[in-house]
C-alpha cells in the first residue's frame, strides 16, 4: 500500500457550496485500490517502514465505507504473514524487524478479514505467541518499549493494550490464567501523564497533545479505568480542552495555537466520544470542514483544504465523519479504530 | 551499476533485494535504484551480523536518504557502541541531520541514547544551545521539548537557566504554549521528590504574576488562563483569589467590553461558587454561546444545565 501522496488535493469543487458537499465515496474506493500501482514513486520506498500501517489505514477506510471486499483478502493475508517475525512480532514490511506498534497493525487487519486461520497455519497457537511478543516489551514502569531499541512511548502502551485485547489476552478476558501483563502498572504510568490543563502528553510532564489525548484515553478505555479515573469532573476538564481544539473554520487542532488537521478530528473525537462528550462539538461546521478535504475528483483527504491527498488522513477523516454520524458510513469504534460491528464480537 | 556494486570495500557482499515481491500483486515492489541498492547492503551487513566502521558509512548513507526508517538507526546504534566509537563525534554529525529533518523523531531517540551514554562526559550546556537552535526552525517541536525535559532530569537542570529560557522563549511569542508546558515542568516537576512548586506560597505568587503580565499582553490567549487554572488546582487555593484578574478581561454587565472569552468563561467559575451569583454566571454563559466563543455553544448549554438554569439565551448579545 503506497503511502505516497497525492495525486490529487484537497478542494471544493468548482460552484459547489459548503453545504452541498458530499462525501464521495465510490472515488474514495478507486482511490485506495489505486495506492497499490505507485511502486515506481520514490516515495513508496521511503514509506516502507510504514508499510503495514498503509494498509491498515487503507482497509479501515475500506471497510467505514461500506466495501470491505475491495482488496482482495487472498493478497493481504500473504502480505501480512510475510511480515511475521520468528518472534510472534510483525514489522512493517518483510524483512523489518518487529516492532510493537506494526504487530498492532496487522492484528487489526488479521481481525478485519478474519485471517487468524490462515495465520494458525504458519504458526501454531499464534494468538498466544503474538500476545507473549506483546507483553515482553512490558517495562518494569509499566510502560511498553517499541522495540528492542527500548523507546517508549503511550502509543506503544496503548497499541499492546488493544492488541492483547483483540487477541483476547488481557487479564481480565482470561480471569483464571496468570496475567501476561501488569495492566495496573501501565495504566499507572497512563494517568502520570495527566497534565494541570488536564490533557495527556507522550511522558510526564510532556505537553498535552490530541494524538496522545487518544493513546492515554484509549488505554484506560480498554483498561477498563476511564471512568472510574476521571469520574465526570475528569471528564468535563478534559472534554473542554478537547471541545476547545475546534476552530472557527470548524476544523480541529492539535495542541493550543497550532493549525487545524483532519487527522485530528479523529483523535479528538474519538476521545470525547469515550469521554461521552462528542456533542460538545460543531458537528455541521466539522464535517463541512472535513468534505472540503477530499479531492472529488480522484478521491483521498488531506489534512487540509488545498494540501495532497494521503490514505493516512483518508482513513482519519472517513472515520471522523462516521463518529458524526454521516449517512451511509459503517458506525466505527472510538477505542480501536475499527469496525463497530467486528470490535463488538470480542469479549471485553 | 550502483555506488556499491561498484565500490571494492563492498565487493565482498552479495547485497539481499527485497523479498518483497513474487506472485502477489499486493506486495510486489519497484524500489528507486539508489535506495534499494543501499538497502540490499544494509539487509546483508545485518544477516551477517556485520558491526563495523563500513556499516555506519552505510547507515549513515541510507539515514541521509530515509531517516524515518527505524531499523537503520537501532542498527547503526548497536555498531557504534560495539565499535567504542566517538560518540562526540555523533553528535556533530547528529547536529546537521536534526536541522536538515526537523520532523523527524527517531533522531531525539538516537540523541538521547548517545548523550546518556556519555554520561557526565557530555557537554551539556551545549546541548541546550543545540536544542535551542532547533527552536529557532520550529519553537513548537514536540520531539525536541520533549528531549529537552529529559536534559532537565538527567542532568538536573532545574536550576540552570531554564526558567530563564522559557522567558526567553515566551518574550519571543507568548502564545507558544510548549513554552509553557516547559515552564510548569520546570517549576513542579520536583514536586514528587519533596522540592515545592507552586505548592510553595512564594512560588505560586510569583507564576500568578507572571502569567498575569503575559495575559496583559494577549488576554485572547488560552495558554497563561490555563496556567493561572492549573496553579489554582494544584495549590488547591481559592479560585475567588482569581477575581480581579477575571474582572480585568471580562464583565457580564458591560458585555461588549469582553476582551478574553478565557476570562469569562473563568469567572462563570468564580461567580457560581458565591450566593447569588447563579444567574450572573448564567448571563456570561449565555455571551460565550452567542458571542464569544459560539462554535462550542453545546459545550457552554451544558455548563447551564450543570448549574440547574435553562438553555441558552439568544437574545443576550454584546
Ligand atoms: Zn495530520
Amino acid at each position: 500500500m503506497s503511502l505516497a501522496a497525492g495525486p490529487g488535493r484537497g478542494h471544493v469543487a468548482v460552484g459547489q457550496l459548503p453545504e452541498e458537499l458530499k462525501l464521495v465515496v465510490d472515488k474514495h474506493v478507486a482511490y485506495i485500490q489505486s495506492l497499490d500501482t505507485r511502486k515506481d514513486e520514490l516515495e513508496y520506498h521511503l514509506t516502507e517502514h510504514l508499510r503495514i500501517g498503509g494498509i491498515y489505514w487503507g482497509l479501515t477506510a475500506l471497510h467505514l465505507l461500506g466495501h470491505p471486499d475491495a482488496l482482495p483478502r487472498e493478497g493481504l493475508i500473504d502480505y501480512v504473514l510475510s511480515c511475521l517475525c520468528e518472534s510472534g512480532g510483525f514489522g512493517a514490511a518483510p524483512g523489518h524487524d518487529a516492532h510493537i506498534l506494526y504487530t498492532g497493525y496487522s492484528v487489526q487487519i488479521l481481525t478485519m478479514i478474519d485471517g487468524f486461520g490462515a495465520l494458525e497455519e504458519r504458526l501454531p497457537d499464534c494468538k498466544q505467541k503474538i500476545a507473549r511478543f506483546v507483553a515482553s516489551h512490558q517495562q518494569p514502569d509499566g510502560t511498553f518499549a517499541g522495540d528492542e531499541w527500548g523507546e517508549i512511548d503511550t502509543r506503544f502502551l496503548f497499541s499492546a493494550l488493544y492488541t492483547l485485547s483483540l487477541l483476547g489476552y488481557l487479564p481480565h478476558q482470561r480471569p483464571s490464567e496468570p496475567p501476561l501483563i501488569n495492566l495496573p502498572a501501565a495504566t499507572a504510568y497512563i494517568k502520570a501523564c495527566q497534565n494541570f490543563d488536564g490533557a495527556f502528553g507522550v511522558s510526564p510532564g510532556a505537553e498535552s497533545h490530541s494524538g496522545q489525548v487518544f493513546t492515554c484515553v484509549g488505554a484506560l478505555y480498554i483498561a477498563g479505568e476511564l471512568d472510574s479515573y476521571l469520574g465526570e469532573e475528569g471528564k468535563d476538564r478534559l472534554g473542554a480542552w478537547l471541545s476547545e481544539r475546534q476552530l472557527p473554520s470548524g476544523g480541529l487542532n492539535g495542541r493550543p495555537e497550532k493549525l487545524v488537521d483532519v487527522c485530528y478530528s479523529w483523535w479528538v473525537m474519538s476521545s470525547m466520544a469515550m469521554i461521552g462528550r462528542l456533542h460538545w462539538i460543531d458537528k455541521a461546521k466539522l464535517t463541512a470542514f472535513i468534505l472540503q478535504c477530499q479531492d472529488p475528483d480522484e478521491g483521498g483527504m488531506a489534512d487540509r483544504p488545498g494540501d495532497m491527498v494521503d490514505v493516512f488522513h483518508t482513513v482519519f477523516g472517513v472515520a471522523g465523519l462516521s463518529l458524526l454520524g454521516y449517512p451511509g458510513l459503517v458506525e466505527v469504534d472510538p477505542a480501536y479504530c475499527m469496525p463497530r460491528h467486528i470490535t463488538a464480537q470480542i469479549s471485553k | 551499476m550502483g555506488k556499491y556494486s561498484e565500490d571494492p570495500k563492498w565487493s565482498d557482499i552479495d547485497p539481499l533485494p527485497t523479498d518483497e515481491g513474487g506472485p502477489n500483486p499486493l506486495a510486489a515492489i519497484a524500489y528507486a535504484e539508489d535506495y534499494e541498492e543501499t538497502m540490499s547492503y544494509l539487509r546483508a551487513v545485518m544477516a551477517a551480523n556485520e558491526l563495523s566502521p563500513r556499516v555506519l558509512e552505510l547507515t549513515e548513507d541510507l539515514i541521509d536518504m530515509n531517516p524515518a526508517h527505524y531499523t537503520v538507526w537501532l542498527y547503526r546504534s548497536k555498531c557504534l557502541f560495539h565499535l567504542h566509537s566517538d560518540l562526540h563525534e555523533e553528535l556533530e554529525w547528529l547536529n546537521e541531520t536534526a536541522l536538515q529533518h526537523q520532523k523527524n523523531y527517531q533522531i531525539w531517540h538516537h540523541r538521547l541514547t548517545i548523550v546518556d551514554a556519555l554520561g557526565e562526559e557530555c557537554d551539556v550546556q551545549g546541548e541546550q544551545e543545540f536544542v535551542a537552535r532547533m527552536f529557532e526552525k520550529d519553537a513548537k517541536n514536540y520531539h525536541v521539548w520533549s528531549y529537552r525535559q529529559w536534559l532537565v532530569k538527567r542532568f538536573q537542570l532545574w536550576e540552570k537557566g531554564e526558567l530563564e529560557f522559557t522567558e526567553k522563549m515566551l518574550e519571543e511569542d507568548v502564545r507558544n504554549n510548549s513554552a509553557w508546558n516547559h515552564r510548569w515542568y520546570v517549576v513542579n516537576g520536583r514536586e514528587a521528590e519533596g522540592v515545592k512548586g507552586v505548592t510553595d506560597p512564594e512560588i505560586r505568587e510569583r507564576e500568578i504574576k507572571y502569567a498575569e503580565a503575559a495575559i496583559a499582553k494577549a488576554p485572547q490567549n488560552q495558554s497563561p488562563w490555563n496556567y493561572v487554572r492549573g496553579i489554582r488546582k494544584a495549590s488547591g487555593t481559592e479560585l475567588a483569589a482569581l477575581k480581579p484578574l477575571a474582572e480585568r478581561y471580562a464583565s457580564v454587565e458591560r458585555p461588549g467590553t469582553v476582551r478574553s472569552s478565557f476570562a469569562l468563561d473563568l469567572l462563570v467559575d468564580i461567580l457560581s461558587e458565591e450566593s447569588g451569583g447563579k444567574q450572573q454566571a448564567g448571563k456570561a454563559l449565555d455571551l460565550l454561546a452567542t458571542t464569544y466563543d459560539p462554535i462550542r455553544k453545546n459545550y457552554w448549554a451544558y455548563r447551564k444545565s450543570q448549574l440547574g438554569l435553562g438553555s441558552i439565551e439568544t437574545a443576550a448579545t454584546a
